[in-house]
């Protein structure tokens, strides 16, 4: 019994001394993996002296895992790539209201959050791709999201499943502009109008109109960039160059926007390292740094998108229907989506 | 010095008290089913709960036959023929082991979408147009059947393939000389012997498929598992979701409970020690040619077309394969499997010992319900423990000790431990199926009981059926992934992690250096397993 005593205190020990404690640190749960993050994180580091501790995970998962640990979370900053998200954990009321007035008078109104619990840190449009061989600049011009339910494009349209957040978000907008009955009726046209069962994800969407499966695809503007950019390999940027981007919605409501956003945690043991933290995302050299490797969009008005997103247009019109109202009505677009057979 | 009854209590308690923190996230998932019932329930069972039910039926039929055909056939090839290559595939068979099921769907897409690799290279080969697909697509329920059926079947060969070792030659000796054919020795004989390792197997294979939310993700299937997260992540209702969970694990605690029964009173432990040479049958010419690739094509399947795969991918794309992260990465990976596989062996070790040496029914029910952990999805299960440690931590912790369990390496082991209790308990307990009961009253006759009983009459018999266990446990923690992405402390990643990190974005490419990482990590249990196998025969035994 000794023995097993001595072993199960070994590994005790063994296991405590892997937790370490820094003087100057900020904790975030993230659920934006993108390995240049990781490079913006040093940066920060080298320029404060603080160090960054990340957990990146699902959103959902991490936000379970704040609400879980309560009291004793060591979460000082969330960052995650949906509105949704950022609006459930206000309403759960975790986060709190961001002080710093340098993060207030940077970023515009309509991408805070609500008593600015919450700020975005980078944009991405929800766009049409499309064969320019089959389909005209003519016969794209104005098409909007609710078009795309007109029987004409039967058996023309590709787009990934609906368990992925940003379908759920697009329809979300949708039904707060036109309800749930009318929204309905809609996504049961658009669902028959599929060329293929729901599959892949965005960029499998875009590779789909390059073969010719497919004449048109609903997908995130960024995935374009990352294809052209030749860093996912020759065959990728061969198939991106055959394809054309459409921002939908233009003489609408404007093309739908989706964000990644950042809040401070109600109980953040750093919470102003966090707030300092914050004010550097949105800074120009972190903004340049994120447009350049994730093709996003800047929340900043000077910082111009990365060349080869500009090619596609700097000044599209945008949805202003606030991102709050993806998070409110997201649980109806899913049963929607059920309701309407999409996959 | 303790007295005997006291010691007859202590093997009473101490499992008792290890079973309340191990089965408890398993009753706080299960405790879902006694709260309210949002109106979600409605909308599933009106439009989507018929189809996830119907898909994971399907799966799990499919798999089954699957595995069972190429499980056990397998094993009773390599057990009773000599053909070539039958050295090699004796433990050849189990390396798609070391490749999750995640990996293998991504793998395959890659291969087979319409412009994966292999489609590519048959244009290439015979200069065709693009538009021609040779190979059709795998994002489909034949091919999420396939994904699990040969990254799942070693589950299945190796349960088979001890027990058909273990099988007295003299029964099969007396079946030839009543006269029966090959097929009939198999089907009536041999197959029925190894029914309660086979079916085992089988659970094991079984809970994985009903528990896997990678795989069945990337294909976009609709079954209970990406149902669970959906109403989960999109209706925002976690409630509902552990409450499907739960419906799962009543599923699965069926099926054991039946499986049980249908062996009650059996006792498939041969009663002779006659076990005698296993005589090998020569096979040649058309028969030694359908016997190799019998074998070698769940090999090729589950093993070298993966592999092939993610050496293409790390080759096109130049990865840097041994950074500074990679080797922390892979070292966390190893350093959590081991301690992982020491305690989880450890625990069905003392727990089975305790079950047979008081033959307590209650720490039986015990023992199966923690079971029933390997069938929970990850990511639920996570949830369970992260409730456990937050109300160890706000309740008992924070006032006596300054410790705080939440986000340390506890939470992670304690889900493992859970989620590999099932193929830990299931090795060690035909272990005992093994040793005859007679040994234990000789045993305690001498007056060694209790712990004596345990280390110096079990122990040594049960050292294969332990190393067995510590070695799949590792092999599963080094897959582990959703309960790992959730519980894991500050900056701290796994192999499994950085695979997903990569792919969740389906960046596939540079997933392929971690994954090819958890691969050959995995492999290292795994060909330590074969050896243990080999030396689990019987005969190979009396030797030493």
């Amino acid at each position: 019994m000794k023995r097993i005593y001595k072993i199960l205190s070994t590994i005790l020990i063994v296991i405590f001394s892997t937790e370490f404690i820094f003087a100057a640190e900020v904790n975030l749960y993230t659920s934006r993996h993108y390995d240049t993050d990781d490079a913006l994180y040093q940066e920060f580091t080298n320029e404060t002296g603080i160090k960054v501790n990340v957990i990146s995970g699902k959103g959902k998962a991490l936000m379970q895992r704040i609400r879980s640990e309560g009291m004793n979370s060591p979460a000082d900053v969330f960052i995650t790539v949906d509105a949704a998200n950022l609006w459930k954990l206000q309403k759960d009321g975790l986060f709190q209201t961001l002080s710093s007035k340098k993060i207030i008078n940077t970023i515009p109104k309509n991408l805070r959050g609500p008593e600015n619990q919450w700020v975005a840190i980078a944009k991405r449009a929800r766009v049409i791709f499309y064969d320019p061989m089959k389909i005209s600049k003519i016969q794209i011009r104005n098409l909007s999201y609710e078009d795309l339910s007109d029987s004409k494009w039967k058996g023309k349209i590709a787009i990934r499943s609906s368990n992925n957040v940003y379908n759920q978000s697009l329809v979300a907008s949708l039904i707060s502009n036109h309800g749930v009955e009318e929204t309905e009726n809609w996504a049961k046209q658009f669902v028959s109008n599929f060329s293929r069962k729901p599959q892949g994800n965005d960029r499998a969407q875009i590779i789909a109109v390059a073969n010719g499966e497919t004449e048109i695809a609903i997908a995130n503007s960024y995935y374009i960039g990352l294809m052209l950019s030749g860093k996912k390999g020759q065959k990728q940027k061969k198939a991106a160059e055959k394809v054309s981007m459409h921002f939908p919605s233009q003489s609408g409501r404007g093309t739908h926007i989706n964000i990644s956003g950042a809040g401070v945690l109600k109980n953040a043991p750093n919470s102003l390292n966090a707030s300092k933290f914050i004010e550097f995302l949105i800074s120009n050299k972190a903004q340049k740094h994120i447009i350049d490797n994730t093709y996003e969009y800047s929340v900043l008005s000077d910082v111009k998108p990365n060349q080869i997103m500009s090619q596609f247009g700097t000044d599209f019109k945008e949805d202003q229907t606030s991102v709050s109202e993806y998070g409110e009505f997201n649980p109806e677009a899913v049963r929607l989506m059920d309701r309407a057979g999409w996959k | 010095m303790i007295s005997k009854i006291n010691s007859l209590d202590l093997w009473k308690i101490v499992p008792v008290i290890i079973f309340i923190i191990f089965v408890s996230p398993v009753a706080i998932v299960l405790s879902s089913l006694f709260g309210e019932f949002s109106k979600n329930w409605l909308h599933l069972i009106e439009y989507v709960l018929s189809g996830y039910i119907l898909n994971s039926l399907i799966l799990v039929l499919g798999v089954s036959i699957i595995t069972l055909v190429v499980g056990v056939g397998t094993a009773w090839l390599i057990s009773n023929y000599k053909f070539t290559g039958k050295r090699f595939f004796e433990w050849a068979l189990i390396l798609p082991l070391a490749v999750p099921p995640y990996i293998l769907a991504y793998t395959f897409t890659g291969l087979f979408d319409a412009y994966g690799s292999a489609n590519n290279l048959v244009r290439d080969l015979f200069s065709l147009q693009d538009s021609y697909i040779f190979f059709p697509s795998f994002r489909n329920i034949y091919g999420a059947i396939i994904v699990f059926s040969f990254t799942l079947y070693p589950y299945v060969y190796l349960a088979s393939r001890m027990a058909f070792l273990n099988q007295s030659k003299s029964i099969i000796e007396i079946g030839k000389v009543l006269g029966l054919n090959k097929i009939k020795l198999f089907f009536k004989l041999a197959l029925p012997m190894i029914r309660p390792a086979v079916i085992g197997g089988l659970m094991l294979v079984i809970m994985e498929t009903l528990s896997d939310f990678g795989a069945v993700d990337h294909f976009a299937i609709e079954t209970f598992t990406t149902g669970i997260f959906r109403t989960w992540y999109g209706m925002y209702d976690l409630q509902t979701a552990m409450q499907l969970s739960s419906l799962l694990l009543i599923f699965i605690v069926f099926f054991i409970f039946i499986e049980k029964y249908s062996r009650k009173n059996i006792s498939y432990t041969a009663k002779s020690s006659v076990y005698g040479e296993v005589k090998l049958i020569g096979v040649f010419g058309v028969n030694n040619i359908l016997c190799f690739a019998a074998c070698a094509l769940p090999l090729f399947i589950g093993f070298i077309l993966p592999i092939i795969e993610l050496l293409n991918w790390t080759y096109n794309y130049k990865l840097e394969f041994f950074s500074g992260a990679f080797i922390q990465n892979s070292f966390n990976t190893i350093y959590l499997g081991l301690i992982t596989a020491l305690i989880c062996s450890a625990v069905a070790l003392i727990i089975n010992f305790s079950i047979r040496f008081t033959k307590n029914k209650f720490l039986s029910f015990l023992s199966s319900s923690l079971t029933i952990g390997y069938g929970i999805p990850g990511i639920i299960l996570a949830i369970g423990v992260m409730k456990l440690l937050t109300f160890l931590d706000s309740n008992i912790l924070s006032y006596y000790f300054n410790i705080v369990l939440t986000g340390s390496i506890i939470g992670l082991i304690i889900a493992y431990i859970i989620k590999s209790y099932a193929l830990s308990s299931s090795v060690i307990d035909s272990g005992y199926q093994r040793i005859g009961s007679n040994m234990d009253d000789v045993a305690i006759t001498l007056k060694n009981s209790g712990f004596k009983l345990l280390g110096r009459v079990h122990f040594p018999l049960l050292k294969t059926s332990f190393l067995t266990s510590i070695l799949l446990v590792i092999s599963e923690v080094i897959k582990e992934l959703p309960a790992t992405l959730i519980l894991r402390p500050f900056n701290f990643d796994t192999l499994a992690v950085s695979t997903y990190i990569y792919a969740s974005e389906e960046r596939m490419f540079e997933a392929a250096a971690p994954a090819m990482a958890i691969v050959l990590v995995g492999l290292v249990p795994i060909i330590f397993l074969t050896r243990t196998i080999r030396e689990s025969r019987p005969g190979s035994q009396i030797k030493n």
